[in-house]
């Protein structure tokens, strides 16, 4: 009795957005039963959500600071194409596991020196996040350009395809590296010192720095966390799409964004959880896969998710006040007695 | 005897939970200071927030000015029937210039949607000249210093056509020369007729410009008076309600080794050439006039603020301090003046705010941290320095001053820090909490701790510290055992 | 006088300066094609939209807010004013100039009540608006290019005055002079300094800040108008998917030009020296020859530099403060 109590009142926001998700999940099985429950949906659901889901997790982290990180669709490109090099290279038609290795380690470190450059720029030289973020996004996208030439790059090694869509137990991969994911940025971020840090930071910079943390090294960490997120992220779609190209998953950044502020994460930082973004992640695929099936146009749900974003943070603002107004009844009550 | 240019009466506030004023009244003159004093949540700033037109008062209120009786309905209501505020942050646009801020209110009040640049900049410079400043109307106001800042807000309300100003601790953030400065453009504006309301708590200023005193206690009228005919105690007795005695903890014997030492430390702009060493289980009382250099010279020592020149040692051990978390490291502990804004982060628990410095130390096996442990020592802490309330799940901000205050401190007694900075420690505080954060300091000294304290009230200096060093002008201007000392011995170092 | 240049040299207009000259001085040695005025005029037509929209952008980003919504603003109106050319192809460019502002305008002022009413971030509302409305104007054409447009329109777009000054210089003219003006001599204008310096002091002193607000974006939605009609004057057609990004651009340009995203500063004098700059760098990565590909990285790099030069220089400012009257 006691663990619901405490649900409703710590995690009231998760709370809500748990019954959202099952409340749309139910409308879409009853509109559509057939073709919405069906294995082949469900499977195709998670193959696309975890991609969204790490580009949301690495945005989130950002928005924890107070900051934000318009690069990591860009510098995912970017790390996922430098990966397809080495994919594709003589050297890996030839070795194909100890290139797709080496392509994998390529991809994570290029993701790391994206992380790095931010949040250098961030945290050592003091620049607005938005700011730094918008010079690396067109930083790192003009890279992808320059090196693949505005093309594609494919002709990966066979095996690679399995990391975007392969299945182990029936299971599909990506889920399994999402949920694994899901819980280590759980633990690192809700639960570990420096997690603590983020949000403090995210706060109230001055008085975190004032209390002996090294402020600077919470926020390095902060992107290049980010910039990890979304490197893997990069592996899921150039596996999915078996090449690399720069605009392969540009939509990801504002639905990103999207997704960490529906999930109840305050976009001046300090606030917000992972479950929250992990079942506003899972709100939004359902919704635009959902309307997919039943055949809405493509345009109609991208409508419908800018509305549900506006809707829900109003709707919000408002319970806020009504609850706000009705505290200061009561209080007046409580002193006219 | 003129007539009252306001009179007020019955003036009561309800707020949710607590009555902030009851029934209190308050009348001025042209011409005249009228100071109104009282402690902290005494209602002075209530009081204020009404006469500008900010809040309402409960019905019954009674408001007359100019012999007529009115309502102020409203901030621009209030400035047109004549009365101005002075906010203590002045409430300037930084990035506007100093003319712009001074027309503003008229700019907004003819709501012409053309502006005439050329009227709004000679009605700059004849109020500043009214002030008697000399401010280039056209410089950006964050460019000027905090004195000059609060010449341009002044000016602001004389533009205004103010007939009342009302000064809201207004020598909180100057030096010495800028009050003086402040005086004579108070004496200015008493010649042109114009009342001011002064608020403030400082005994000084207040015999130095007021004709008269309104006293206020815990939201009540207790009395008015005319300035000559009280004395210093008078007034604090009235303001607190009882005599306060000061107890002097001053223990001048059982020093243990030095634990801190300073040699020769400068910072351009900052202090210059500050020398002295501050042993275990002693406390230093450091004070002077605000803009000394103390709170630069700690922050220096903390790392927040680096210094140019000179030697820091701890236990013996010269060290090099760039950064708080170095500091932390060496066992120095820093409580910023600011607890809302440094000290605290206030949409925080008590626990995430007492445990930040030493959040590594209740890492588990996997390097996440056991709550357990974590909560078991935040109890700890919140029961030993007696948190009110003593919920560890308590956000930060819904504390009272005081207990704020024990949160900082508790924050850094939880690193076992041997060095201790705490600047204006009851800032804020209402006494009791005063007296409870006094004997925290004193009862950590006993147990080794070496203290700083920094402190413009020189009771609370003398209360509290074994040794003084008097700061002026970026430097050590005198040092005292702290036996039989005066207020006025210390202030002769401290001004001149 | 001194004094004036004293001042001047330590604003931060004059670092731009300073880098477009030097810009310029090496592109002139590099290609003799840079310092003509054909060419000049070539690359500022081509900036004008870019121009056009950062004047718009200017009062929110000195507002301490932002837009996100005008790469979907435009592209509403540029279709609206496409459809609307093809259903009344006896109208003017007067006209269709006017529709496009407006239909701008109104997204502005959804943006500015969504903002003020349900006290929801700038940064979310007009990404949702964003969403929205480009969802809306891809529904309405299904992505399909609109062409065949009325040989005046054509005709108004190829206009150049005494064969040499193009017809979106004046459109970008217009819309620094009119920024300008508002920001410079309107109650509003003030406003919208006063509310980026201290939104809480704004209210204090009496200014009617949400009127402001929903004013700034009403006002930033209409130059993103009129930058549709700058632009489809020039390419003569309107294809909907293209101008996904501006808005970033958009920003950049101001920020380039001094503004600042905390709010408080930035002139029009600033931002039409960061359009200068902007459309200086561009031209001169295609004259220098330097591969379209490069040229993002470029962009990138100078953004990244210039935010963080500013900032360094305000450290070292504030670092040399003085902040007691030390006595030597």
């Amino acid at each position: 009795m006691n663990f619901f109590k405490n649900l409703r009142s710590k995690h009231s926001n998760e709370l809500t957005l748990a019954i959202i998700f099952i409340g749309i999940f139910v409308l879409m099985s009853i509109l559509s039963p057939d073709k919405f429950l069906s294995g082949n949906n469900i499977k195709t659901m998670m193959f696309q959500m975890p991609e969204f889901g790490l580009m949301a997790i690495a945005m989130m982290i950002a928005v924890l600071t107070g900051g934000i990180n318009l690069s990591i669709t860009t510098g995912a490109a970017l790390s996922s194409i430098v990966c397809a090099f080495i994919l594709s290279s003589e050297f890996s038609q030839n070795n194909n596991a100890l290139g797709i290795v080496l392509g994998l380690i390529a991809c994570m470190a290029v993701a790391v020196i994206c992380g790095v450059i931010n949040g250098y720029v961030v945290a050592y030289i003091g620049v607005a996040a938005m700011l730094v973020t918008l010079g690396s996004k067109t930083l790192f996208e003009g890279l992808g350009l320059a090196f693949t030439k505005g093309g594609s790059i494919s002709g990966f090694p066979e095996a690679y395809s399995f990391l975007g869509n392969g299945s182990v137990l029936g299971i599909p991969f990506p889920i399994i590296l999402y949920i694994v994911v899901i819980i280590v940025s759980y633990l690192l971020i809700e639960r570990s010192a420096w997690g603590t840090e983020v949000y403090m930071v995210g706060c109230n910079e001055i008085a975190t720095r004032f209390s002996g943390i090294n402020t600077k090294k919470t926020l390095l960490k902060v992107y290049i966390y980010s910039g990890v997120m979304s490197g893997l992220a990069s592996i899921l779609i150039s596996s999915r799409y078996n090449s690399a190209k720069t605009d392969y998953g540009s939509s990801y950044m504002m639905q990103a964004v999207t997704a960490v502020v529906l999930g109840g994460t305050s976009i001046s930082g300090g606030h917000g959880t992972v479950a929250g973004t992990v079942l506003a992640v899972a709100i939004v695929q359902v919704i635009s896969t959902g309307l997919n099936i039943l055949g809405v146009n493509r345009y109609i749900i991208n409508i419908i998710t800018g509305g549900i974003l506006i809707v829900v943070l109003a709707l919000r603002y408002i319970t806020k006040v009504m609850e706000d107004n009705r505290k200061i009844k009561e209080r007046a009550a409580a002193t006219a007695k | 005897m003129k007539e009252k240019f306001l009179e007020i009466s019955n003036v009561s506030k309800t707020f949710p939970g607590v009555k902030a004023l009851d029934n209190v009244k308050f009348d001025i003159v042209p011409g005249e200071v009228h100071a109104l004093v009282g402690e902290n949540g005494a209602g002075k700033s209530t009081l204020i927030k009404i006469l500008s037109g900010f809040q309402q008062p409960d019905l019954g209120a009674k408001i007359v000015i100019e012999g007529k009786e009115t309502k102020l309905n409203g901030v621009m209501d209030a400035i047109r029937q004549g009365i101005s505020v002075v906010y203590q942050d002045f409430s300037l646009f930084g990035n506007l210039t100093v003319a712009e801020n001074i027309g503003i209110n008229e700019i907004i009040e003819k709501n012409r949607p053309v502006l005439k640049w050329k009227e709004i900049n000679e009605k700059a410079v004849k109020a500043l000249a009214i002030v008697g400043a000399e401010i280039d109307p056209k410089e950006i106001v964050e460019n000027l210093s905090v004195a000059k800042q609060q010449m341009v807000a002044i000016a602001s309300a004389v533009a205004q056509d103010a007939k009342m100003i009302i000064l809201d601790e207004p020598t909180s953030a100057l030096s010495r020369n800028e009050v003086e400065t402040l005086y004579d453009i108070i004496d200015n504006l008493k010649k042109k007729n114009i009342a001011i309301m002064f608020v403030s708590h400082k005994m000084e200023e207040l015999f130095h410009v007021s004709d008269r005193f309104t006293i206020f206690r815990d939201g009540q009228y207790v009395d008015t008076v005319n300035a000559k005919d009280v004395t210093e105690d008078d007034l604090v007795s009235m303001m607190v309600g009882r005599k306060v005695e000061i107890k002097s903890y001053a223990n001048l014997e059982n020093k243990g080794p030095v634990a801190l030492k300073v040699e020769g430390l400068s910072k351009k702009g900052n202090f210059k050439d500050i020398n002295f060493e501050l042993h275990e289980g002693e406390v230093i009382g450091i004070t002077g006039l605000v803009g000394a250099g103390r709170s630069e010279m700690a922050q220096a020592i903390f790392g927040i603020n680096p210094p140019d020149a000179g030697k820091v040692y701890v236990q013996g051990k010269e060290v090099h301090i760039k950064s708080p978390s170095q500091a932390l490291q060496h066992g120095i502990a820093y409580i910023p003046e600011s607890r809302q804004t440094q000290g605290l982060v206030l949409p925080k628990t008590i626990e995430s705010n007492i445990t930040l410095p030493v959040l590594k130390k209740y890492r588990n096996k996997i390097g996440l941290i056991d709550r357990k442990t974590q909560r078991a020592s935040v109890d700890k802490w919140v029961d030993m320095l007696d948190v009110r309330p003593n919920d560890p799940d308590m956000l930060a901000m819904q504390l009272s001053g005081g207990n704020q205050q024990k949160v900082v401190l508790a924050k850094w007694i939880s690193t076992e820090a041997k060095i201790l900075i705490v600047d204006e420690p009851t800032n804020g505080v209402d006494v009791g909490a005063k007296a409870e954060i006094h004997q925290i300091i004193r009862k950590l000294a006993s147990e080794g701790t070496a203290v700083i304290v920094i402190s413009s009230e020189l009771p609370e200096i003398l209360s509290v510290s074994d040794r003084i060093l008097v700061m002026r002008k970026g430097r050590i201007a005198g040092e005292f055992l702290n036996k039989d000392l005066t207020q006025e011995m210390i202030m002769s170092k401290a001004v001149v | 006088m001194k004094n004036f240049a004293k001042n001047f040299v330590k604003r931060k207009e004059f670092g731009i300066i300073l880098i477009v000259v030097i810009l310029s001085v090496i592109l002139t040695f590099l290609s003799s094609a840079f310092l003509t005025v054909t060419n000049i005029m070539d690359f500022m037509k081509s900036n004008s939209v870019y121009g056009i929209m950062a004047f718009g952008m200017l009062p929110v980003l000195i507002s301490a807010g932002i837009d996100l919504s005008v790469s979907a603003t435009i592209a509403l109106s540029a279709v609206v004013i496409g459809k609307f050319m093809l259903a009344f192809p006896n109208s003017n460019p007067v006209i269709v100039i006017l529709v496009a502002m407006i239909v701008g305008a109104v997204v502005g002022v959804v943006n500015g009540l969504i903002i003020t009413k349900f006290n929801i971030p700038p940064i979310v509302t007009t990404l949702g608006v964003m969403t929205i409305v480009n969802g809306a104007v891809l529904l309405g054409t299904g992505g399909a290019w609109i062409s065949g447009l009325p040989q005046w329109w054509v005709s108004f777009g190829s206009f150049k005055l005494f064969g040499i000054i193009p017809t979106q210089l004046f459109m970008l003219i217009f819309a620094g002079l009119v920024t300008w003006l508002i920001l410079k001599f309107t109650l509003v204008g003030r406003g919208i300094y006063a509310v980026g310096g201290s939104q809480s002091s704004a209210v204090r002193v009496g200014y009617n800040v949400n009127r402001i607000l929903i004013f700034i974006y009403a006002f930033c939605g209409m130059m993103a108008g009129l930058g549709a009609a700058a632009h489809i004057s020039i390419v003569g057609q309107v294809d909907p998917n293209t101008y996904t990004g501006y808005e970033l651009d958009v920003i950049s340009t101001v920020v380039l030009g001094g503004a600042s995203v905390m709010g408080g500063t930035g002139t029009v004098f600033g931002t039409t020296l960061g359009v200068i700059l902007m459309a200086v760098l561009k031209n001169g990565l295609i004259l220098a020859r330097i591969p379209n590909y490069w040229q993002k990285v470029v962009m990138g790099l100078v953004i990244i530099i210039a935010v963080s030069v500013d900032v360094i220089n305000r450290k070292r400012e504030q670092a040399k403060l003085v902040r007691v009257d030390v006595e030597e």
